[in-house]
């Protein structure tokens, strides 16, 4: 992780700076001591009489199947717990005895909010081990997907969580509605330009399988004008509405050093003050081509996590309007089209790690291939690191010392899918 | 709150008493237009001479990764229209229950024999309904719009060598 110079996009707040382990963080965020997530309540006041509550897996507040046992004291929270695993399909043992050509469509329902960045970080794995590189026109067209996705995914993680702080009493249906509005403008997009709504299975290894349609560009212009125009609408209803403020100014806030003890990445990690986003400090497919302002934010509460998404959802319309204007010609795979199943070989035991930039922080993907008569050529094992995982286990040190409608407001901050986190 | 703020309040729902509708019922009968490329439920065509197109050579039933293509390859036979001996398929069938739509199947088909649909969605009533059988695929091909992409064209779209294909590929303007 690369020290850099003053972030691009910096809050209002005046921050003094430290440096730990190379890395320059807020000198208010850091604190002297960490909640234990382990703690035992036997040794708890024994008058408190705790109560002991599941939320979830069916809650709809907790973004999907997931289940946090709570010990309550009163209202606030003592100890939490996640519970992971209702939405386990079994994706990486799948993927053992598919081919390579065969994955891309499977992990599209991995990030089931951000399908396009599934498929773009296992064909990069399988890329890097095959040595091939996609052409121009192919990075460029992976760019602008990925960042016309980032802009649906924001979209949607922004309005849930105006959706968890107040519904319809707070105005947070509004933001949700709206942001489901513009989202649906993106699915038109996709579809004019993969056919499918939203499991696209547009990359392929050594490239994409779709090109763009005649005046696609001009099109994806004119959407991203007006999603930029109405962002501003979904600030001024997040920051200047007295309910969103008092329940999400200060609440959770988390300490950057904790962040990344605990492998958060994304908006978590940048709404702490870290300045980090693999987009600009390791570019892949055509990133290092535009100049990306990464927008950090130091008060690294539930409002700023929020904040720095709205305002990374712009950056991803400018960069990627930057990029249709000037889309380079020529094919747009650097392998012949897949006929076969068993079209793309690795040699065995091929190892290979690559990490890239998802709405919600780093999407690695661990490939081991492996080959045999019967099945061709397949992973041995694909391990797939997803953000939102990293993220949960951030929980147990948020929770205590909130209430129990902080909690909604602490996941919806963090932003997890679950259909990612147990794949 | 006075006795005139209760009549300005009446004043103002009475007013919207008679505004033109700014919400539009839910479209029951006509559906909306899909993209060119929108894929959703499958045919099999027959080709330029009316004859069926599927040879029977199974590619499908290998690539598609929830292996819910089965096809049943006939014997090699002359074709009544051309004269010329061709493979035929002898029983296909589709399940769309477990279909993820991953146009995998018609990339790969070497005649251009199975194509996805322009249809928004096809519910039935019994599951036996989504199970497609060789009828109903070839019942397909004059249900619906077919979808723009077949075999050859996304083949031809990404040929590393080749230019881009025709029929709504090719650069944009702007």
């Amino acid at each position: 992780m690369a020290v850099s110079a003053a972030p691009a996009v910096s809050s209002s707040l005046a921050t003094r700076w430290t440096e730990v382990g190379g890395v320059r963080v807020p000198v208010e965020l850091v604190t002297p001591g960490w909640p234990d997530p382990h703690m035992d309540l036997s040794t708890y006041d024994p008058e408190a009489d705790l109560m002991a509550l599941n939320m979830g897996p069916q809650h709809p507040s907790t973004h999907g199947v997931l289940r946090v046992k709570v010990w309550l004291d009163g209202e606030t929270v003592v100890k939490a717990i996640p519970y992971v695993g209702y939405l386990h399909r079994g994706v990486e043992k799948l993927c053992e005895k598919l081919t390579y050509v065969q994955i891309t469509p499977i992990v599209d329902k991995n990030d089931y909010v951000s399908p396009m960045m599934n498929e773009l970080a296992v064909n990069m794995a399988f890329e890097a081990a095959l040595g091939v590189e996609p052409p121009p026109r192919a990075q460029v067209l992976r760019t602008i997907l990925a960042e016309i996705q980032r802009i649906a995914s924001h979209l949607i993680s922004v309005g849930t969580w105006g959706l968890d702080m107040g519904g319809a009493i707070g105005g947070g249906a509004t933001v949700f509605l709206y942001c489901m509005r513009e989202r649906e403008l993106i699915l038109d997009l996709f579809e004019e330009l993969t056919g499918g709504r939203f499991h696209y299975n547009t990359h392929t290894v050594g490239g994409n399988r779709h090109d763009l349609p005649a005046g696609w560009d001009r099109k994806a212009i004119e959407v991203l004008d007006r999603i930029v125009a109405r962002s501003e609408e979904y600030e001024r209803f997040l920051v200047d509405n007295p309910i969103c403020h008092q329940r999400a100014r200060g609440i959770a806030v988390i300490d950057p050093l904790l962040a990344m003890e605990c492998g958060a990445s994304g908006p978590i990690l940048r709404g702490s003050g870290v300045d980090f986003d693999l987009r600009r400090d390791a570019p892949y497919a055509a990133y290092d081509q535009v100049e990306l302002r990464v927008p950090v934010r130091t008060e690294g509460d539930a409002l700023a996590r929020a904040l720095v998404r709205i305002d990374e959802l712009r950056e991803s319309a400018r960069v990627a309007k930057l990029l249709l204007q000037g889309v380079p010609e020529g094919p747009i795979c650097a392998l012949k089209p897949v006929k076969l199943p068993g079209a793309v070989k690795l040699q065995e035991g091929e190892q290979v790690y690559v990490g890239i930039e998802s709405p919600r922080g780093e999407l690695g993907t661990w490939l081991l291939a492996n080959t045999d008569r019967k099945l061709g050529p397949h992973p041995y094992r694909l391990k797939i690191r997803p953000p939102s995982l990293h993220a949960l286990s951030l929980l147990p040190y948020l929770c205590p010392g909130h209430t129990l409608s902080d909690v909604v407001v602490i996941i919806g901050s963090l932003d997890p899918i679950l259909g990612e986190v147990d794949r | 709150m006075s006795l005139s703020d209760s009549f300005a309040a009446f004043g103002i729902g009475f007013r919207n008493l008679f505004r033109p509708k700014v919400t539009a019922p839910l479209p029951w009968k006509e559906r909306r237009p899909r993209a060119e490329r929108y894929r959703a439920t499958f045919a099999l065509v027959h080709d330029a001479h009316g004859d069926e197109a599927c040879i029977g050579c199974k590619m499908c039933e290998k690539i598609c990764p929830s292996q819910i293509i089965v096809v049943t390859g006939g014997p090699k036979a002359e074709s009544p229209n051309t004269g010329k001996k061709r493979g035929w398929c002898a029983d296909f069938t589709l399940d769309l229950n477990a279909c993820i739509a991953c146009e995998l199947c018609v990339q790969v088909c070497p005649a251009d024999a199975i194509v996805m649909l322009r249809v928004q969605e096809q519910p039935g009533f019994d599951r036996n309904e989504l199970l497609l059988t060789m009828e109903k695929l070839y019942a397909n091909e004059k249900l619906a719009e077919a979808s723009w992409a077949d075999g050859s064209k996304l083949i031809a779209m990404q040929e590393p060598g080749g230019a881009t294909a025709a029929g709504g590929a090719g650069e944009g303007g702007a």
